[in-house]
């Protein structure tokens, strides 16, 4: 059964990335002109500005969580339910990734406690998609 | 820094200010009182625009220049609705516009600028956080799917790293939100002047944790004026010029969470206050007053490090003991700032640096200070602004 979530921004770059989630990999864009991890999708790097020239780097799903936090408030009311949690894992990489924790929730949660990457099925407007999320390692 | 920028340090000063009525408004359209109608955004400019002409003793004549920042609201609408005719017009952002105009006065474009803004948000409903949010900022929108959206979240996520790493708790970071409202209490403008204690804070709602209700700022209704013109053109004036003595702005990656989280936002805090300080040729040691963006309390401690006040990881023990209240080391945001005071994105603090500068701040006043610091801060960069009594 598909979690309902708010929905994605999709479009170029955007599709690939959920693509290469569909295929249960998390890729990110690597700047062909400088080497640059971007994320969130962009049709520029972050860094050197480059347009266009990007290869999708696989990464192990590997990573620690560096902080975290819990939507008391509903900004989305309807959607989700509160309390509702988020986290920010460092992959091993280097590149920071906002989340979600599976199996594990707020008062669980400390420093630098490492994680690995998982998917799960979940549902927007533009229909199914796997979102990847974190459970612990 | 190049030697030009140095040069146009205080050589132009803010000369008339004017705000709306932030609390009365509040109160009334609270109170659903049926006699109160409030102001659109234009009006609210207007308001604040007149006061700060009367305030500078000058006339709709004597402005020549326009910069504004009024919603939505086209250029030709906004002239007509102040009844000017500028030789000068920009639309845009406060801070760039800022320095903008100090270089168009200085160039002779115009002699006396209105930096203008109205803003009726609380009328209209403005969210900060949630699925309407579509564009702009890409992490307001981009993380929809993982719930996560809002100001007070990216704070929240900067927050919760700093007090693990730093040994903080949520205790701590109350001190700032208790001291802003204490001074909120000594201006009968604020929109919030009940007693908060730390136990209050402490009792209070989460809204992202470990973030309070009382670390976020207001959404009100409100408007600011700022009248600036050459500082030797200024003497004759009813107030004391504030010159505009320095500047700095950096902006960062779209990717913010390396700068705002593990970096707690100190590589841009420091490269805009530093060229700040060198155009003004100044240190903090020469700085006598703080005016943080406070849209988020834990920002405040965060550009107190960042500015050099105290060192890295010190910054909220700096805030604690009354040390940032009047009387104390580094008296900031003596009207209450956007927590307490009002929510106009920096422009009502950067009216209480004037009213502080010129000795007119009455219960609050920082006696005898002649200079006050003001930093945009946001999750993407800084822009600071020196300000010195002429």
């Amino acid at each position: 059964m598909a979690e309902k979530r708010p929905n994605r921004v999709l479009g170029p770059y955007h599709d690939d990335f959920w693509a290469y989630c569909r295929e249960g990999e998390l890729r990110l864009q690597k700047c062909g002109a400088c080497g640059y991890i971007s994320w969130p999708a962009t049709d520029a790097c972050f860094d050197c500005g480059a347009r266009g020239d990007f290869s999708w780097e696989k990464f192990s799903g590997k990573g620690k969580i560096i902080s975290w936090c819990t939507f008391e408030r509903e900004y989305y009311r309807g959607v989700l339910p509160v309390p509702w949690d988020t986290i920010l894992v460092k992959l091993n990489e280097g590149p920071i990734f906002l989340s979600n924790p599976k199996g594990f929730a707020y008062k669980d949660i400390e420093a630098d406690m490492p994680v690995k990457l998982a998917f799960i099925d979940c549902e927007d407007n533009a229909g199914q998609f796997k979102l990847p999320v974190f459970e612990r390692a | 820094m190049t030697d030009d920028l140095r040069e146009l340090s205080g050589r132009v000063s803010i000369v008339g200010v004017g705000d709306t009525d932030y609390s009365a408004d509040w109160r009334a359209s609270r109170a659903n009182d049926p006699e109160w109608t409030g102001r659109d955004s234009n009006g609210l400019a207007l308001l604040a625009f007149e006061r700060a002409l009367k305030d500078g003793g000058l006339t709709r004549k004597d402005i020549d220049g326009l910069a504004f920042a009024v919603g939505p609201t086209p250029t030709e609408t906004m002239v007509d609705v102040l009844g000017i005719k500028p030789a000068y017009v920009e639309k845009g952002w406060l801070y760039s516009m800022m320095r903008n105009a100090v270089h168009a006065i200085d160039e002779g474009k115009a002699n006396t600028v209105a930096l203008v803004y109205g803003y009726a948000q609380k009328s209209m409903g403005v969210e900060y956080g949630g699925t309407d949010i579509q564009q702009g900022t890409l992490s307001y929108y981009y993380y929809h799917p993982w719930g996560w959206s809002s100001q007070a979240a990216h704070w929240a996520m900067t927050f919760q790293y700093y007090s693990k790493k730093y040994g903080y708790t949520e205790k701590d970071l109350a001190a700032v939100p208790v001291q802003i409202r204490k001074h909120a209490m000594l201006n009968e403008n604020a929109v919030m002047r009940t007693p908060l204690t730390v136990d209050d804070y402490l009792a209070s709602r989460y809204i992202v944790r470990p973030l309070h209700v009382f670390d976020l700022c207001l959404v009100n209704d409100g408007g600011v004026c700022l009248i600036l013109r050459k500082t030797n053109q200024s003497r004759d004036m009813p107030h004391a010029p504030v010159k505009i003595a320095g500047w700095g702005e950096y902006h960062g990656r779209k990717d913010k969470w390396q700068n705002m989280v593990e970096q707690s936002l100190q590589p841009y805090l420091k490269i805009s206050g530093g060229q700040a300080f060198s155009m003004a040729a100044m240190t903090h040691r020469d700085i006598q007053h703080l005016q943080p963006y406070d849209h988020g309390s834990f920002i405040v401690p965060l550009q107190i490090e960042g500015f050099g006040f105290a060192k890295p990881g010190e910054g909220l023990a700096f805030c604690q003991d009354g040390r940032i209240g009047l009387g104390g080391e580094l008296p900031v945001n003596t009207s209450g700032g956007m927590l307490s005071e009002s929510y106009m994105q920096g422009w009502n603090q950067m009216a209480e640096a004037v009213r502080q500068l010129r000795h007119e701040a009455g219960a609050r006043q920082v006696e005898g200070i002649e200079t006050s610091m003001f930093c945009f801060c946001s999750s993407t960069g800084a822009d600071t602004f020196i300000y010195q009594r002429g």
